[in-house]
């Protein structure tokens, strides 16, 4: 069986605060949930791949049909544990190796 | 607070920006908030939003800040503002307040207006608690999008944690409606050429619309 095509999302988090992994899923996981319900949770399916505490940047999947309503749900996270913050799709790309690329090319810069 | 700012817009992934400055601001204190984003790689293009009650205060002030700003915007407080907003040509963007029931964007501005509709997409929808916001949106979209009216979309912030990068914004516009197509317009070029066009207007050989000076003056 062939596998779906995902699509992964390079988030970075602009907070005065640290931001542990766990607040992060939990808020990403909601946003999703909230704004387009369980049927669309499940539609969307959206998973954290990898989470950088030390420079506040994650790495999220979901389905390659879905990715404007990932990017929507992320839009729509105002904050972590009562903390105003803002979260950016800085870039989408169909492979994490792509992401990286992108990640080592901004450090050059 | 604006050095904040300017550092997530540029994380966000922006290139020009359109600063919204009081109209009574002293122009050296207008200079260095440019030199701010500047200092960040951000081009600056100053707006006014001009929140007029009557027609003639509006037309008065269209007089007024039409010559020293790059983009004006008028936030349509009432449908007679709105009518006369959306035919004068000096006005490049009219808004609407999407909390407000009484005054939003119709069939018949729709069929009025020149310049561009704005949204303010993330400060209505992080500011708001009523899910009526999310209709509203997506009506002005609807309508907009029948009468073949430019969108531009942005985040209306004033606070760093309510930026959100141009994708994120194309990516809501489309959940709520706006064809893919036209959301990454909104975000890029339709803005751009408003600017484009007004930069063109304040060049020295600019007459009027659809008159300019084609020969050079040395000749």
């Amino acid at each position: 069986m062939s596998r779906l095509p995902r699509r992964y999302l390079l988030v970075r988090i602009v907070s005065e605060q640290a931001v542990s992994e766990e607040q992060f899923s939990d808020a990403f996981m909601s946003a999703v949930r909230m704004n387009f319900g369980e049927i669309g949770f499940a539609r969307i399916d959206p998973k954290l791949v990898r989470f950088d505490a030390g420079r506040l940047l994650a790495v999220v999947a979901c389905k390659a049909s879905t990715v404007s309503e990932l990017e929507a749900a992320v839009a729509l996270i105002s904050g972590y544990s009562g903390v105003a913050a803002a979260t950016l799709v800085l870039r989408v790309s169909g492979t994490i190796k792509g992401l990286r690329a992108r990640l080592a090319k901004q450090r050059r810069s | 607070m604006c050095q904040k700012i300017a550092e997530t817009l540029s994380v966000a992934g922006y290139c020009t920006i359109g600063l919204t400055v009081p109209t009574g601001l002293f122009r050296d204190k207008v200079t260095s908030l440019r030199q701010v984003f500047l200092d960040n790689g951000l081009e600056v293009v100053l707006r006014v939003d001009l929140g007029s009650r009557s027609r003639d205060e509006l037309l008065r002030s269209l007089r007024r800040f039409r010559p020293s700003y790059d983009v004006i915007a008028v936030k349509c407080l009432s449908e007679h503002v709105a009518r006369v907003a959306c035919r004068d040509r000096r006005v490049d963007l009219v808004f609407f307040d999407l909390e407000n029931p009484r005054i939003r964007f119709n069939h018949a501005l729709a069929n009025l207006i020149r310049g561009s509709i704005e949204v303010n997409l993330v400060s209505a929808i992080l500011h708001s608690l009523k899910r009526s916001v999310y209709g509203a949106i997506s009506k002005t979209f609807l309508i907009a999008q029948e009468h073949n009216v430019k969108v531009v979309l942005s985040s209306g912030s004033d606070k760093p944690e309510e930026i959100r990068s141009p994708i994120q914004i194309a990516a809501l516009a489309t959940t709520l409606g706006l064809l893919q197509r036209t959301a990454h317009d909104a975000v890029a070029s339709t803005p751009m050429s408003i600017v484009a066009e007004n930069g063109e207007r304040h060049s020295r050989d600019y007459i009027e619309e659809g008159v300019r000076v084609v020969l050079s003056r040395a000749r």
